[in-house]
């Protein structure tokens, strides 16, 4: 599916799947312990640059995809923006009280938002997910048993969309038929959840039968899909660091933001 | 995943497809609590608990060691693949909640499937990311008043989805004689039958 929307490859699509998520979770340690707006915005915009430069997608999807982020991390900062404290008020309606702190501290937490957002959406863009598995096994010795769970699992993702779909059908056929509340509400929630919950448990027992009588077990094994680490990974790496490095230099000499210190 | 052993194919299996089903529910309900974020008085946390919802139910089902980790992590990086958003905060999330809920059930020691226990579980998930929450979002510098509303409805909404909604499910479940399948051999789970 994601190779109809790509147009090129790059050194992230070669790099492995277990560098990017080490580096994912240190951008995430970096994100929260940065008090600087200045130094955030250059590194949430530096992302951003390299998702749409490496990523390798077609640009327009990626603007459809930037605008909705942009328009998400608003939302999800909103109870700052309108209820943090502070002390020089911009802007009072009812118990709306937008402070400049509390403007500033908003923006932040959505800069944080967004860069997380776009490294993210580069490494879904640049990665096949069963390569995460093969290389989980293979590089961080993960029991067979967890990764296959999963990848088989995430096979059974289409089909009980699939099934839900015809559920749905199925209730638009009966709906004058039967009551509301078997549509709707609580009693609807639960009626399908169950019968998507009880069908997907068959399924996987089933496939749990199958596989375990097959000889399916944790010992030693080889690997059709080899994954390994390679020069690709050392250049994420360093340049992850430069990201780092850029965003608190640019951040000291050009500031777009008054303050220095968002809390 | 440092895990005891005890968890079988068959249970992992289920777990990760029972999360799956719920992957697919957070990504729809993801809509619902960013529809009520707008208005920043915290109503979408009201909506919070159903993101604990996995990890109680799969519990419930197989009653293991280690069940309640597995499927919130599963359904938190589920989460980011259906959305196609890999969400690192996500996964950190899911995996803090996960434990939070499997030392809940580590303390009655896997044995009850009553509702308090799937209550205490869903409240212990719903405090369990307050600390992140607070260093991620600045929570210490809200107005007061807005920082309660916010941990009340949290705390209201684990209990009452994650708890109280998760065992009507297993019950609901346990109905359609699904159960008999799996878990653990003496959950009994066809007591009665």
């Amino acid at each position: 599916m994601l190779d109809m929307i790509k147009n090129y490859t790059t050194f992230i699509d070669r790099t492995n799947p277990v560098t990017k998520l080490s580096l994912g979770v240190m951008i995430f340690i970096t994100v929260v312990l940065m008090h600087n707006p200045n130094q955030l915005f250059y590194l949430a915009l530096m992302l951003m640059l390299t998702l749409l430069l490496f990523s390798g997608v077609r640009i327009r999807y990626l603007v459809l995809l930037i605008g909705v982020m942009l328009a998400f991390g608003l939302f999800s900062s909103a109870y700052m923006i309108f209820y943090g404290e502070g002390r020089t008020t911009l802007f009072s309606f009812g118990i709306i009280h937008v402070t400049e702190e509390s403007l500033m501290r908003g923006i932040h937490i959505m800069m944080r938002g967004l860069a997380l957002s776009f490294f993210g959406a580069l490494i879904i863009f640049t990665t096949r997910i069963t390569d995460v598995f093969y290389s989980l096994m293979q590089q961080l010795r993960i029991k067979p048993k967890y990764a296959y769970s999963f990848m088989a699992a995430i096979r059974m993702v289409p089909i009980i969309a699939r099934e839900y779909i015809s559920l749905r059908q199925a209730r638009k056929v009966r709906k004058p038929l039967i009551h509301k509340k078997y549509v709707s509400g609580i009693t609807g929630f639960k009626t399908t959840i169950v019968t998507l919950l009880s069908q997907s448990i068959r399924r996987a027992w089933r496939l749990s039968v199958a596989m375990e009588s097959k000889g399916f077990d944790d010992g030693p094994r080889t690997y059709y899909h080899q994954t390994s680490f390679s020069i690709s990974d050392f250049w994420l790496v360093i340049f992850t660091v430069l990201l780092f490095i850029f965003s608190m230099i640019f951040g000291t000499i050009i500031e777009p933001f008054a303050t220095t210190d968002a809390r | 995943m440092t895990l005891r052993k005890g968890l079988t194919l068959a249970d992992v299996l289920i777990t990760v497809v029972v999360a799956l089903v719920f992957a697919v529910v957070y990504s729809i309900w993801g809509g619902v609590y960013t529809a009520l974020q707008p208005l920043g008085l915290h109503l979408n946390e009201l909506v919070y608990g159903v993101w604990f919802i996995a990890a109680v139910v799969a519990y419930l089902i197989i009653r293991k060691p280690g069940v309640a980790l597995i499927a919130e992590f599963a359904a938190a990086s589920g989460e980011t693949i259906v959305m196609l958003q890999f969400d690192v905060m996500l996964m950190l999330y899911g995996v803090i909640q996960g434990l939070a809920c499997e030392i809940v059930f580590a303390l009655i020691r896997y044995k009850s499937v009553s509702l308090m226990a799937a209550v205490s579980a869903g409240v212990a998930a719903a405090l369990s990311t307050l600390p992140l929450d607070w260093f991620y979002g600045y929570l210490g510098q809200l107005e007061t008043w807005n920082l309660v509303l916010m941990i009340g409805f949290r705390v209201l909404s684990g209990a009452l989805i994650a708890g109280w909604l998760a065992h009507v499910l297993y019950r609901a479940l346990k109905e359609t004689g699904v159960l008999k399948l799996v878990g653990s051999r003496r959950a009994g789970h066809d007591e009665g039958l």
